[in-house]
């Protein structure tokens, strides 16, 4: 390896600084200059990036400057000072340091002549105003502490990590300054390391002739100082491998880059991996070991936020590919809580509530909300608080509850005396807390009463208003309700009407715009299937194949949130259509004594904005027919459950219950053919036989309800 | 000695030995070069003395291969591919040990020998990793004139490293390590080393004096703060103590009266363990290691207390602050390997288990079970399951062989008869175990979550840091109605999680990271535990008191037959598990409330049933044995 030509090297940076010019065509650093040299700047940034796009860049000049920065530095520095400009504004004069540098620079067309006394001549240090820091490429991945090795000692490395502590910021002298009392020169000494030994006898040239042995006293006004601050940097939660704990790594920050950090930031620097060296007591006890710390040469904080989400290029891509999917929608649902198994149209609705609609504002102020309310109310057991908890974990901002747990008060807001003011402030709830999120409740019946009627108010009008210790106000609970309950008696009894089960007055359950019923059947398909579940996990050791591959919730995430930026509208097609489906319902359920749903003008919104986020994750502009048909169906799907017990209960025989099992059959996979083996399975799974699905099927064919093939007896229904 | 500013210089440690007996520093170079492949028998005495002068080994060892690969790559630098790598002498070490029973001559570092072994010898330390210390960067080999020289392995060179000279930066990993939380003195018997008490008693008061001259600080380790519960436990021995208390009061002070016990004294004491070439992911937190290599220990080193020098740099984590060399042992690995209960078991019966004896321990383990339990049987049988469960795996978020026990019924009379004897009794039988009492006040006051203290950067240990196959018993007839502390909640939060998904949650301020644990879990209660809830519940119902004690050698058969048992791999055909599948769909028909949890409880306990019987596979008798202790418990229950 050829030794470094560090000659060679300055004239190539002061060639750099020159010449460089950025996508506008601007000197960028001889704009900077002239601004450090006008006093508004106190930093250069030298960035990699830019010295890589130089067009005469030397590939082993940047090589160099990468792996021995700390020497580049200075070198850099050296360039700029020669490349300085003249003030071209008036700039506020630090009264101390110049009048000193004016007397320095008289002084030292004095000093010259007395010989080159090294010690006299003024270290370029200390005439500088700025520092030099050198910011690695902006491309390339953080490292995570622990991937710091020695081999990366003396290099440019970039870490992210968490910030543990935060020392005060303190002074560090870079060049010492004397007076002797004999000569009266000032000696100038310049400091590199933590510690240095200070002079003390004269060394310039007239006390030496003299042997005068002139005391030297430190003058710290005249001495340059440089803003020093050390910082903690711990490693985050997602780079520390299962079983180990985080590692830490010391920062120093110098210059203007102190004050930038709180323990707490998440922050990504660039810096140089130095070992530090010992001196005195310390080497000693030390023995071999060198610690090491990084030299910080730039600071970024991580932005997290949700709305200012910034999807990286592959992610862009990839979501693109996803939306050019037809079937998205069920790939998205399914990968919503991978291990828990079935509930397809549950996940759907939640995947609907992630969603939601755009809120919109009407021109005479009325606000219509547009997020999803949806209650889940079933059997214990069937995995209704693990999906709540998975659904806490997508979503970006969510908060969970249960009823027992919270009261009215720590739902919506509490008002409490600031201790130190004496002062009455409100503390938010947990509604106010999930503003713009999701506020998951579970046990939602166990809730007192009285709590419950705090959330009338967040669910329709999405505010909270408070009247309470003379403060009157209303706060914002922009949130989407997830609530899980229990039916009346623990599990739904089926001897009993729907509306005694479900414990809830209409005032609320008109609020939700889903409530599903989840009831525990005794299905023997249901059984095998977890039975043989629970033997796959016991025998293999993991669980069963899912038959896909789930999405990534950080994919789940981007894409929905690449989706709430859209805002479709319904066409005036659709309208009328719209307006039909809905008095259907209405007329449907005047005529049943037992109705299982309460259907209300709210139910119609509920329609509308189900179909809307429906057209928000193909990510079109218009809502399509298609969305309001899911919709409806997702309505129809929520009581599924009851229907098959409702004919049933109204005295069926075999032979219609059949019929209407692969009724619904059909109408549930949306197609008109229905094949036989299936059609056995799923009879035989309610108790009935073969014997009596083929009577079922030939009285039908001669009623000309459907046509069975000769062979393979396959259902075909005519369409009426 | 002191004074002298020159960096890099080793003040010798002790007076030159007289005493031992160890060879010149290069031994006559013989010219087989240590492999594991040649074997030595032709040699005709030890080449290096490995355990009086380990050091010396290394030393030769890279000088020569230095030289070697100097001639052969002819003058760069040959010992840059030294890096990260061992040259030999690690692998001499380890046939020695391994290879040729030399780990017998090794002694064991504990609290009793700390200022008996002489230090830059080898010794062994058996350990739970309590904290990683990251890495530390130590000028690993350097030239000395022509020839290369190491450091590898001590904490001082030896040699005075000229000033400019051409060096290179190595790293190691630390580790700081303690006595495993729980760790019953049955385990010590297992590693006995040579006896240090035949060393000279002159270097013993020596070392004394120089200790003392340190200032006679407390005895306790100056960082373990969580660790004060058992070093007051240490500070008075029992061996087999059963108090009959009746008022809580005594458990007040935090030291339940079941945790008197078995323990071992004097063992809290922590060592700081620098590993080398070790590849990150090897060693996890929490792990058990033995680690063989050069002990250094140096009461010499006091540590300052005030110096000018480091007030700048005060967010340093000076490990030689906070573990000072002059109270915390530091060991060099050289050989390291994992231990799982199976290596404390110093004389297994037999070396193949087989089915047929594996029967008999078994039948004798629940006959003597049954007797401690008052001749309740399913309450034996329920207790052998349980003792014989372990983790298999996660999947999602089902542990998989995980089987926690509650016995319900107790009261705070029976507890004390009853559980101090079933205690004493699990005590001697597995490695790690630990007694809680479930009061009020314990939940409200006790730190079970570890925590990391910036300030200090250490990590504070808590009571649930556990090593792998501990054993934990909560009393929970010590629980009264009162309230609890924020501290409390969290407590309980964390005794849930545990219980539920075998994880602890580690605050590190800013996050919390899980941490995985195999606990095996027992509860006492009146009622059915609802703070903790088990997987198998019975309810306990004695019919006389315990009075046998078991002989040593039937304690050691069981100890080997836990221990084999549990690591017995299962496997099954799926003939059989077709029928389980059919079997466990018709009970789910005649009884409604079966849930995934019931019939995965079912079958971990048939796979253990069957296990405990020396069988690889599960048969479908196992299945039927396991439906009739649910048939049974369910009698109870009503």
């Amino acid at each position: 390896m050829k030794n470094p030509d560090f000659a060679a090297d300055r004239a190539l940076a002061k060639d750099f600084l020159s010449n460089f010019a950025d996508p506008r065509g601007e000197p960028k650093y001889l704009n900077i200059l002239q601004d450090v040299a006008n006093r508004k700047i106190r930093a250069v940034q030298i960035e990699l990036d830019d010295l890589f796009h130089y067009k005469d860049v030397d590939e082993e000049f940047l090589q160099r400057v990468t792996e021995n920065t700390r020497r580049y530095i200075g070198i850099f520095a050296e360039a700029m000072d020669e490349l300085m400009p003249e003030p071209t504004e008036a700039y506020t004069v630090d009264e101390d340091r110049d009048i000193l540098m004016t007397q320095r620079v008289d002084e030292g067309a004095d000093g010259g002549a007395d010989g080159t006394d090294p010690l006299q001549r003024m270290p370029p240090e200390i005439k500088r105003f700025f520092e030099v820091y050198v910011k690695a490429f902006s491309k390339v991945t953080p490292l995570t502490i622990r991937q710091v090795k020695a081999s990366n000692i003396g290099q440019l490395v970039k870490i992210s990590g968490i910030v543990t502590r935060c020392s005060d910021v303190k002074p560090l002298m870079q060049v010492a300054v004397y007076t002797c009392e004999e000569c009266g020169f000032e000696i100038y000494q310049e400091v590199t390391a933590r510690v240095f030994m200070p002079l003390f006898e004269c060394p310039s040239q007239r006390c030496k002739l003299n042997r005068a042995k002139g005391n030297l006293i430190l003058q710290l006004r005249a001495s340059k100082f440089l803003k020093f601050q050390e910082v903690k940097l711990q490693e985050l939660a997602e780079h520390v491998p299962k079983g180990h704990i985080p590692r830490s790594l010391t920062v120093h920050l110098r210059g203007e880059l102190t004050r930038k950090v709180a323990p707490g930031d998440v922050v990504e620097m660039s810096g140089i991996f130095l070992p530090m060296p010992y001196y005195g007591f310390r080497a000693m006890r030390a023995g071999l070991v060198a610690d090491t710390y990084l030299e910080a040469m730039s600071v970024t904080h991580f932005k997290k936020k949700y709305e200012e989400y910034e999807l990286k290029g592959d992610e862009q891509e990839q979501i693109d590919r996803l939306a050019e999917d037809g079937d998205i929608y069920s790939k998205l649902a399914r990968s919503l809580a991978p291990e828990i198994f079935g509930h397809e149209d549950v996940k759907k609705a939640l995947l609907l509530l992630l969603v939601g609609a755009p809120h919109r504002k009407l021109a005479d102020g009325m606000k219509i909300r547009g997020d999803l309310h949806i209650c889940l109310m079933g059997d214990p057991g069937v995995a209704k608080s693990q999906l709540l908890k998975h659904i806490i974990n997508v979503a970006p901002r969510g908060v969970y509850t249960t009823g027992r747990g919270s009261s009215g008060v720590g739902l919506t807001a509490a008002v409490q005396k600031d201790p130190i003011t004496s002062e009455f402030v409100l503390e938010g709830g947990a509604l106010v807390l999930a503003d713009m999120g999701i506020c998951a409740i579970d046990e939602f019946d166990k809730m007192e009463e009285s709590d419950r009627t705090a959330i009338h108010e967040v669910m329709e009008q999405q505010t909270v208003s408070i009247a309470k210790a003379g403060i009157t106000t209303s706060l914002n609970a922009r949130t989407a309700i997830l609530a899980a309950a229990n039916p009346a008696w623990g599990r739904y009894d089926m001897r009993r009407t729907p509306a005694e089960n479900i414990n809830l007055p209409p005032a609320l359950l008109s609020r939700f715009d889903l409530l599903w019923l989840i009831l525990d059947r005794a299905d023997m398909e249901s059984d095998l299937e977890m039975a043989r579940h629970v033997v796959h996990v016991h025998q293999n050791l993991e669980s069963p194949a899912l038959g896909f591959t789930p999405l990534e919730p950080s994919v789940l995430r981007a894409y929905i949130s690449a989706a709430r930026r859209v805002i479709p509208s319904v066409p005036r097609e659709l309208e009328e259509y719209i307006a039909t489906a809905y008095s259907s319902i209405r007329q449907e359920e005047a005529k049943s004594n037992a109705p299982t749903s309460y259907t209300t003008i709210r139910t119609l919104l509920s329609i509308l904005r189900i179909s809307i986020a429906l057209a928000r994750l193909r990510f079109s502009d218009t809502v399509a027919q298609s969305d309001v048909d899911e919709a409806l169906r997702l309505m129809q799907m929520s009581k599924y459950s009851l229907y098959s017990d409702d004919r049933q209960r109204s005295g069926l025989d075999a032979i219609s219950d059949i019929y209407s099992i692969l009724r619904d059959e059909a109408a549930r996979t949306s197609s008109m053919d229905v094949r036989y083996a299936h059609a056995l399975n799923l009879i035989s799974r309610k108790g009935y036989s073969e014997a009596q699905l083929k009577e079922c099927l030939e009285e039908y064919a001669s009623l000309n309800v459907w046509q069975i093939h000769p062979n393979t007896f396959d259902i075909h229904f005519i369409d009426a | 000695m002191a004074g002298n500013p020159q960096p890099f210089n080793t003040p010798p440690l002790l007076p030159s030995p007289r005493l031992s007996t160890s060879p010149p520093l290069l031994p006559t170079p013989k010219s087989k070069t240590p492999t594991r492949e040649k074997k030595r028998k032709e040699m005709v005495g030890p080449q290096y003395d490995l355990v009086g002068n380990p050091l010396g080994a290394v030393r030769a060892t890279f000088e020569r291969t230095a030289a070697a690969a100097a001639a052969e790559s002819g003058g760069s630098d040959p010992v840059a591919a030294f890096r990260g790598k061992d040259w030999g002498a690690c692998d001499l070490f380890r046939s020695f040990l391994l290879e040729e029973d030399g780990l017998d001559k090794v002694p064991v570092l504990n609290a009793s020998n700390l200022g008996l072994i002489k230090p830059n010898t080898l010794v062994r330390y058996r350990g739970m990793v309590q904290d990683m210390l990251g890495n530390e960067y130590y000028i690993g080999a350097f030239k000395d004139g022509s020839t290369w020289r190491t450091n590898k392995f001590t904490d001082f060179s030896p040699f005075s490293m000229p000033h400019p000279c051409d060096s290179h930066l190595w790293e190691r990993h630390l580790f700081h390590c303690v006595p495993a939380p729980g760790q019953n003195s049955w385990t010590m018997e297992s590693s006995p080393g040579p006896d240090l008490r035949r060393m000279s008693s002159c270097l013993a008061t020596e070392l004394r004096e120089k200790r003392k001259r340190d200032g006679d600080k407390d005895d306790m380790d100056v960082s373990e703060n969580g660790h004060e519960e058992s070093s007051a436990l240490c500070k008075k021995p029992k061996e087999d103590d059963v108090h009959v208390s009746s008022s809580s009061n005594e458990v007040a002070e935090g030291v339940p009266e079941m945790n008197r016990g078995d323990h071992i004294p004097g063992s809290s004491f922590s060592c700081l363990v620098k590993v080398y070439d070790m590849p990150d992911s090897q060693v996890k937190l929490n792990d058990v290691i033995e680690f063989i290599g050069v002990y250094t220990f140096d009461p010499e080193l006091a540590a300052p207390s005030d110096n000018p020098d480091d007030i700048m740099l005060d967010l340093i984590e000076d490990v030689i602050v906070q573990l000072p060399p002059s109270k915390v042992p530091r060991l060099h690995c050289l050989v390291w390997r994992k231990l799982s209960s199976r290596d404390f078991i110093s004389r297994p019966p037999v070396v193949e288990p087989s089915p047929s004896i594996l029967k008999g321990i078994r039948q004798s383990l629940l006959s003597h079970l049954t007797l401690v339990l008052g001749n309740d049987e399913l309450a034996a049988q329920c207790l052998l399951l349980h003792l014989l469960s372990r983790l298999r795996n996660r999947v999602d978020v089902v542990t998989v062989g995980r089987l926690s026990l509650n016995f319900t019924g107790f009261n705070r009379e029976s507890a004390s008869i009853f559980g101090n004897q079933l205690y004493s009794l699990i005590q001697k039988l597995v490695p790690y175990s630990q007694a809680i009492p479930m009061s009020i006040e314990y939940l409200n006051t006790a730190t079970l979550q570890p925590r990391k203290d910036n300030k200090s950067g250490r990590l504070v240990t808590g009571v649930l840091q556990l090593p792998q196959g501990s054993h934990l018993t909560f009393d929970e007839t010590l629980l009264q109605t009162g309230s609890l502390t924020s501290k409390g909640v969290e407590n309980t939060m964390l005794l849930k999680n545990l219980m539920e998904s075998q994880k602890v949650d580690y605050d590190f301020e800013y996050y919390k990271l899980d941490m995985a644990t195999d606990v095996q879990l027992l509860t006492l209660s009146e009622g059915k535990s609802n703070i903790l809830p088990s997987d198998l519940v019975v309810p306990f119902r004695p019919s006389s008191v315990p009075t046998i004690d078991a002989g040593s050698e039937e304690l050691e058969n069981w100890r080997w037959y836990l221990a084999t048992v549990r690591s017995l791999p299962q496997s099954t055909e799926p003939e059989t598990y077709q029928m389980i599948q059919d079997e466990m769909v018709s009970a789910m028909r005649d009884d409604r409330s079966l849930g995934c949890s019931e019939l995965s409880r079912w079958l971990t306990m048939a796979q253990i049933m069957a296990s405990s019987f020396g069988e690889k596979s599960l048969s479908l008798e196992h299945w039927q044995m396991v439906k009739e202790l649910e048939r049974l418990r369910k009698q109870r229950l009503q």
